[in-house]
């Protein structure tokens, strides 16, 4: 289906809208602490639609809904974890009071006032390359949406986003936070609606054409059930003929390559062992394809020319989809480590403490987090369901279309099934949520690179003109950077594996600087560096032995490597700390700047 | 076991359609409102600043 005008009308309304208002913001700032906080003005509602519209980009409701595609809606499970880590950190205080409390406008910046200035810089270094890498990915997986629930052209995809790019960068480099806030206040409605009315007409399956609703959730929650054991029985028969296979192929290789050694040498029977895995693994990939086409959701591309059957062939299969303990996806080890990184998240994650440090006072930061908390299980549940209605939809048509994978399948069954202005106001709602974040974020960036990494190095403060300028400056370069390197260059595959590691290395990293600096009174700039060089080792670690190691079943699962980045920074924070006060060389600080504030 | 999840699940996702449409209108008139009480307080703020700024020359 392809938009009609009353879509595109409601699309440029809303654009608009936003220009205008956004711009409108602009009036309101006299310095920095307008521009980067929003002159501390912040109220609760304002506060609750600001971080629930940041959060919730396009690029999460793409990845949580490849997660409901492929969990069923046991893929929420990431959600449930974050409402109740946003709740007992809003309930208690934990971190953010404090932190808030303290006046800063940037994590690093708390860390000179305990670990001194050098710590700060690191910190901010760290928050940057964590911070900006992973954002790169937004603005095309952003864009992989729109070209997909549009039917739009995909060489349009780099253009339309420089576009939407372009206004976000206007209004936020003019107004700052104060243009952020009511942007984000118009966002959170359009998307907000969006979202409610799309999830109401996936679980009432309402006939494009006529417009009759049916209530179709007990039928889907059976095919989800269905689809499981279906996915069961494809694993069981597929680790059943590999076994098989397995065991003749190595006995008649072992014979063969015996004999081979004894005639030609340990050489030649490498050679020959080496050619011989090539082919069973062709041999795999056949059964695995006969099996799918009997078993599974299966791509209905056809092999491209030069490419095999197998290669073309893409079978999918739903892991549990209520059981996220038993799910082979996802499993005990996954949900425990979600639990530890999502406390992590909500309480160092630069964007989301962007709006604690916004807010009035502590109180208001509380409350923000405790009413927003279970907004953070729609943001998984709702495009999880639309990501499992896609597979199930993709199921009765007897496979995916080409050049549609588990990504892009539900933008593909939205665009199917939603009618003339509710697809316009989906769209609507989806530029909301990648302008919302694309707006935060570049701000919370800009105003760490110009606070924790040019401010610290500067002999001279700079005057308040060059100040709001420099800031502005950095918006505007790092929205350039982000044109370069996540939409016009394409990233090559193992950069996904950095981007991750950077994540992991800012998440352990700053959890620990923050919980030593604002708990632990023996906590020491020895302590503060230590644990950022061993929180950088345990993802490093990873991403080197996963590029040497081959085999799937031996390298090392990502919750391994994000339990070994938090083990390890918590321990070299212990250990760096009793190090440095036992050679006298402990640091600036030793309250804890709770104590320091009050 | 199952069971359970399922009846989990639907739970949080009907929950979750609910709590968006409640806070649409709850955050949509608050939050507006709270911009206008913002804007004002910013206004002020700035014309109180322009004030007391010393004159030129």
């Amino acid at each position: 289906m392809t938009v009609s005008p009353i879509d595109w009308a409601i699309i440029v309304i809303y654009l608009l809208g936003c220009i205008v208002a956004g711009v409108w913001m602009r009036r309101y700032i006299r310095g920095v602490e307008d521009f980067a906080v929003a002159g501390r003005e912040m109220d609760v509602n304002l506060g609750i639609a600001s971080l629930a519209a940041t959060e919730m980009g396009l690029v999460t409701v793409m990845y949580t809904a490849e997660m409901g595609f492929s969990s069923g809606p046991a893929g929420a499970t990431v959600g449930v974890l974050m409402a109740a880590a946003m709740l007992v950190v809003g309930m208690t205080g934990f971190v953010i009071k404090p932190l808030r409390d303290t006046g800063v406008i940037t994590i690093p910046e708390l860390f000179e006032k305990r670990f001194g200035k050098r710590i700060r810089w690191l910190a901010g270094l760290v928050v940057i390359l964590g911070g900006v890498l992973n954002m790169g990915i937004f603005l095309r997986l952003g864009g992989d949406f729109l070209v997909h629930i549009t039917g739009m052209n995909p060489d349009y995809l780099q253009w339309m986003m420089t576009f939407l790019l372009g206004i976000v960068l206007l209004y936020t480099v003019l107004g700052g936070m104060l243009s952020v806030l009511v942007t984000d206040y118009l966002q959170f409605l359009v998307m907000g609606l969006g979202l409610v009315v799309t999830s109401v007409l996936v679980i009432w399956g309402i006939n494009r054409a006529t417009f009759e609703p049916r209530f179709i959730w007990p039928e889907m929650k059976q095919e989800f059930i269905e689809a499981n054991d279906v996915g069961k029985r494809f694993d069981k028969e597929r680790a059943k003929q590999f076994k098989e296979e397995q065991e003749e192929w190595a006995k008649e290789v072992n014979e063969s390559a015996k004999t081979i050694k004894e005639d030609k040498g340990t050489q030649a029977a490498e050679q020959f062992v080496a050619a011989k895995q090539k082919e069973r693994i062709e041999v795999f990939k056949d059964i695995e394809r006969e099996l799918a086409s009997e078993y599974v959701l299966v791509s209905k591309e056809k092999p491209k020319e030069g490419q095999t059957k197998v290669s073309a062939a893409e079978a999918h299969t739903m892991g549990n989809p209520f059981n996220p303990f038993t799910s082979k996806k996802l499993g005990w080890g996954y949900v425990i480590w979600m639990a530890i990184t999502q406390i992590a998240v909500v309480t160092t994650w630069q964007t989301m403490i962007s709006r604690v440090l916004s807010a009035k006072d502590s109180k208001t930061a509380g409350k923000v987090y405790r009413r927003t908390a279970f907004y953070f299980v729609g943001r998984f549940a709702l495009p999880g369901l639309w990501g499992a209605a896609a597979f199930l939809y993709f199921c009765n048509q007897g496979g995916l279309p080409p050049g549609i994978d588990g990504l892009k399948a539900m933008p593909a069954f939205l665009n199917t099934v939603l009618p003339v202005g509710l697809l316009g106001l989906l769209i609507a709602a989806m530029l909301a949520a990648e302008m919302s974040t694309d707006s935060g974020y570049l701000l919370t960036w800009a105003t760490v690179i110009y606070n924790d990494l040019i401010s610290p190095c500067l002999r001279r403060p700079l005057s308040p003109k060059g100040k709001l300028f420099t800031i502005r400056a950095m918006v505007l370069a790092i929205g350039l950077f982000l044109l370069f390197w996540g939409l016009w260059y394409e990233i090559p595959g193992r950069a996904w594996d950095y981007l991750a590691v950077t994540g992991n290395i800012y998440l352990a990293s700053l959890f620990t600087l923050l919980v030593g600096a604002l708990y632990w009174r023996g906590a020491n700039r020895w302590g503060a560096g230590t644990a950022i060089i061993l929180g950088t080792l345990g993802p490093t670690t990873f991403l080197i032995v996963n590029a040497i190691v081959k085999d799937p079943a031996r390298q090392i699962k990502p919750e391994i490597a994000g339990f070994a980045a938090f083990g390890l920074a918590f321990a070299g924070m212990i250990v760096g700390s009793l190090l440095g006060r036992a050679l006298g060389r402990a640091g600036t600080n030793e309250n804890t700047v709770e104590e320091t504030t009050q | 076991m199952t069971d359970f999840f399922i009846w989990f699940w639907t739970v949080m996702i009907f929950a979750s359609i609910a709590w968006y449409a409640l806070l649409l209108f709850y955050v949509g008139i608050k939050g507006g409102y709270e911009i206008i009480v913002m804007a004002r307080t910013l206004s002020k703020r700035s014309d109180a600043e322009d004030s007391s700024a010393p004159s030129e020359p």
